[in-house]
């Protein structure tokens, strides 16, 4: 797989953060894509539903929470209901699995091309590279992962997942790899990759896609996607397989509504996809279009330890992408930052979650030792969430784990420590803030205002030093808030 | 109503006038704060960074310290969170200090939102002098209070003056506590976002509700030598009532 999204472990995410606060296009597009896509979703919420929009996100949570806790008994329900439809099931307790359950179908079928619909399951479960390895040509027909393709890049985002390229870059990739004219017109530009895939799609031996939503009533499966890629890859090729976390499973058509509503509101500010395509049963007799055979590979992959787990909330994510939208670290570190199939605020405590679910005991967090500790906690992922998944929540708990293992930096627990048995004693804890204060009187840069006298240390100690790096660190000098309340004729309480 | 003024160590040690101004305001709204002396840190740094023991242990400290009073209040956003959606869960369900906890949840409040919601202080009749353009930044910790974007329309209502619109008001100002020193470089990214975005309403006042964002934008500002001034929704409202000398240049006049 890439090294971008799947890097040697653990992962140090520290320099590719830093590089990318540095890359001015990544920070150009990354933004400016980000912010209007969080805009324009406030604003497509607001005008649909204003008030109600809180109601539906719970009508949502609940409904998925459900589905969750009935998990197994869903799973046997679309398993008679999809088999009777005429589709193979397969279960796959782990990603390997999965894609060797893949393999064997392909050589059932002699199968050497493949086209292959967006998904973030075959990206997690590493599809791609387990095909070409076994000389399956395989084509991503979502256009921003077919770019990503011929440029050998990694998606960073679950929704746009080349958030992080623009239009030149795509231009020249075109030249380079399908011998294209130069051209930055984004509809010339889609039309050439358009008659790349057309006849491939009719040649391929084997479709590949994920899905948004298993109906377990219809035994069904609902994919969303703004191209049609999905309808043209299950449309051509005499075989497909959709590959599909086993969180994915709701009751059916009946609980579907609400989801459709947020989800691409949520994660492109469309009142729906373009395209909504159900897919229940393979060709059926008479039929014209559709695949000949239909495979389900049902992926676990740590899923049954997340549901197991105090973050079974996780397992609600309907990768709508609006937590990476709306995060402040995620625009300005971009999805590579992250060094995981899913970037961003979900990423960062799924990602761990997963590997953890899937390994032996903390696996999950030595591997990735900074992914919860690269957030603000400002609050925004679950402010956007559709599924209101408290992300920050989940943060702190895995920022506790990794104390608790010592994966964290020993000098910043010690000041904490010392910060808090302080605290217990007020007396010294003021003696404290009095000496901080006199600390910065002796050694800072003075200047007098009428706001009060302050200093300005310029180089701090300590974990202050990542502080000092890019900022000062002002204080208020002179009289304390204490003594001037002490002072006062009226003062109270102080005591 | 007895209500007791919750300083925050950031504050005492960083933003004294902040405090002052708070005093000055409550009593012009016909409160007098008390100051618990025994009040020290409420533990949000140790949850924050995984040493949720600690902050229980701070957070158990704290809510006997302001048991007595009706009700608290800090002007300090991302505080006034920690008391009032983390503490709880810093305890097992039925205990004594959940209780504890819980109690001190519902009373505690942010400055603006204790005049707006406990108080029902009609900005309006707070009739304030209008000072220099000011523009107004929210902590993050207020959306958990359902109170984020409610400070620069309380203090335009008040007749602070001019206060203009902050573009992306609602991103992050990258402080985050101690991430600002584990991602500096991200940190600073988002501060010199936060800043550009101040620098282009004209305003010199930014008007910030958590002391850690206040320290973090002025330290950036500072160290690139960019003449802000910053100040909290305290010192604000304070400064247009004629509680505190106006100290940005012209006294403060627009």
């Amino acid at each position: 797989m890439n090294p971008l999204i799947a890097p040697q472990l653990p992962f140090d995410m520290k320099p590719r953060a830093r590089e990318a606060v540095r890359d001015l296009k990544l920070q150009q597009f990354v933004g400016n894509a980000t912010h209007l896509k969080d805009t324009q979703r406030g604003g497509i919420f607001d005008r649909d539903f204003g008030a109600e929009y809180d109601e539906l996100r719970t009508v949502a949570r609940d409904t998925k929470q459900y589905a969750l806790d009935h998990l197994d008994e869903l799973l046997e329900r679309f398993i008679a209901n999809a088999e009777a439809s005429g589709a193979h099931i397969h279960a796959a307790a782990t990603g390997r699995e999965a894609c060797a359950i893949a393999l064997d179908i392909a050589r059932a079928h002699n199968a050497t091309s493949c086209v292959k619909s967006k998904s973030m399951i075959t990206e997690e479960i590493g599809l791609l590279p387990a095909f070409e390895a076994a000389g399956i040509k395989t084509l991503e027909t979502d256009l921003g992962e077919f770019i990503l393709q011929i440029d050998g890049d990694a998606p960073s985002h679950i929704v746009t997942p080349m958030i992080h390229k623009d239009r030149v870059a795509t231009a020249k990739s075109f030249v380079r790899e399908l011998g294209a004219r130069y051209t930055e017109d984004p509809e010339e530009l889609t039309k050439i990759a358009r008659e790349h895939m057309r006849g491939l799609y009719r040649s391929a031996d084997i479709g590949v896609s994920g899905a948004n939503f298993l109906l377990a009533d219809e035994g069904s499966a609902v994919i969303c996607t703004n191209e049609g890629n999905f309808d043209l890859s299950v449309g051509g090729p005499p075989v497909h397989i959709v590959f599909v976390g086993i969180e994915k499973l709701i009751r059916g058509a009946r609980d579907l509504a609400p989801f459709l509503k947020l989800l691409a509101r949520s994660g492109t500010a469309q009142p729906l996809t373009i395209y909504t395509s159900v897919v229940r049963g393979p060709r059926r007799a008479g039929e014209h279009g559709g695949p000949k055979e239909l495979h389900f590979v049902l992926v676990d992959a740590g899923r049954s330890g997340v549901l197991a787990s105090e973050k079974r909330d996780l397992l609600r994510c309907i990768r709508c992408g609006a937590c990476l939208n709306a995060c402040p670290v995620y625009r300005k570190v971009g999805g590579h930052s992250y060094g995981s199939v899913y970037a961003g605020p979900i990423g960062a405590v799924l990602t761990p979650e997963l590997e953890r679910a899937q390994g032996n005991a903390d696996a999950g967090l030595s591997n990735y030792p900074d992914l919860p500790r690269a957030s603000s906690l400002c609050g925004a992922c679950y402010e956007a969430c559709p599924v209101k998944i408290d992300i920050p929540k989940f943060l702190l708990h895995d920022r506790a784990r990794l104390r608790e293992r010592g994966l964290s930096p020993a000098s910043e627990e010690s000041v904490l420590r010392i910060w808090r048995w302080l605290a217990e004693r007020p007396a010294l804890f003021r003696l404290a803030i009095g000496a901080a204060r006199l600390h910065a009187r002796m050694l800072g840069q003075r200047e007098v205002t009428q706001d009060g006298d302050r200093a300005w240390l310029t180089r701090a100690p300590g974990p202050g030093a990542g502080w000092t790096a890019t900022r000062d660190l002002g204080f208020a000098t002179g009289e304390s808030f204490r003594e001037w309340f002490a002072t006062r004729d009226n003062a109270r309480g102080v005591r | 109503m007895r209500v007791a003024l919750f300083t925050t160590c950031l504050a005492e040690a960083l933003a004294p006038r902040a405090l002052k101004a708070t005093v000055l305001v409550l009593e012009h709204c016909g409160v007098a704060p008390e100051v618990p002396l025994a009040q020290t840190c409420c533990g949000q740094p140790m949850l924050s960074n995984g040493l949720p023991a600690d902050a229980a242990t701070l957070a158990r400290r704290m809510c006997a310290v302001v048991a007595p009073y009706d009700a608290v209040v800090t002007p300090s956003g991302s505080c006034a969170s920690m008391v009032r959606e983390k503490y709880a869960g810093l305890f097992d369900a039925g205990s004594a200090d959940r209780a504890a906890a819980e109690a001190l949840a519902v009373k505690t409040y942010e400055l603006i939102e204790f005049l707006e919601m406990r108080l029902g202080v009609d900005p309006s009749s707070l009739k304030g002098r209008p000072s220099a353009p000011l523009t107004c930044h929210d902590a993050c910790h207020l959306r958990g209070l359902h109170r984020h974007g409610c400070t620069a329309p309380f203090l335009s209502r008040a007749g602070c003056g001019e206060v203009r619109e902050l573009p992306d008001m609602a991103q992050c100002c990258g402080f985050g506590g101690m991430f600002s020193t584990q991602f500096p470089e991200v940190s600073t990214a988002l501060g010199d976002e936060k800043l550009a975005h101040v620098a282009s309403t004209g305003a010199g006042t930014l008007v910030a509700s958590d002391t850690g964002c206040a320290a973090h934008l002025a330290g950036l500002a500072h160290r690139k030598g960019v003449a802000l001034r910053v100040i909290s929704p305290a010192e604000a409202l304070a400064e247009s009532l004629g509680l505190l000398e106006n100290a940005a240049p012209n006294g403060g006049k627009p």
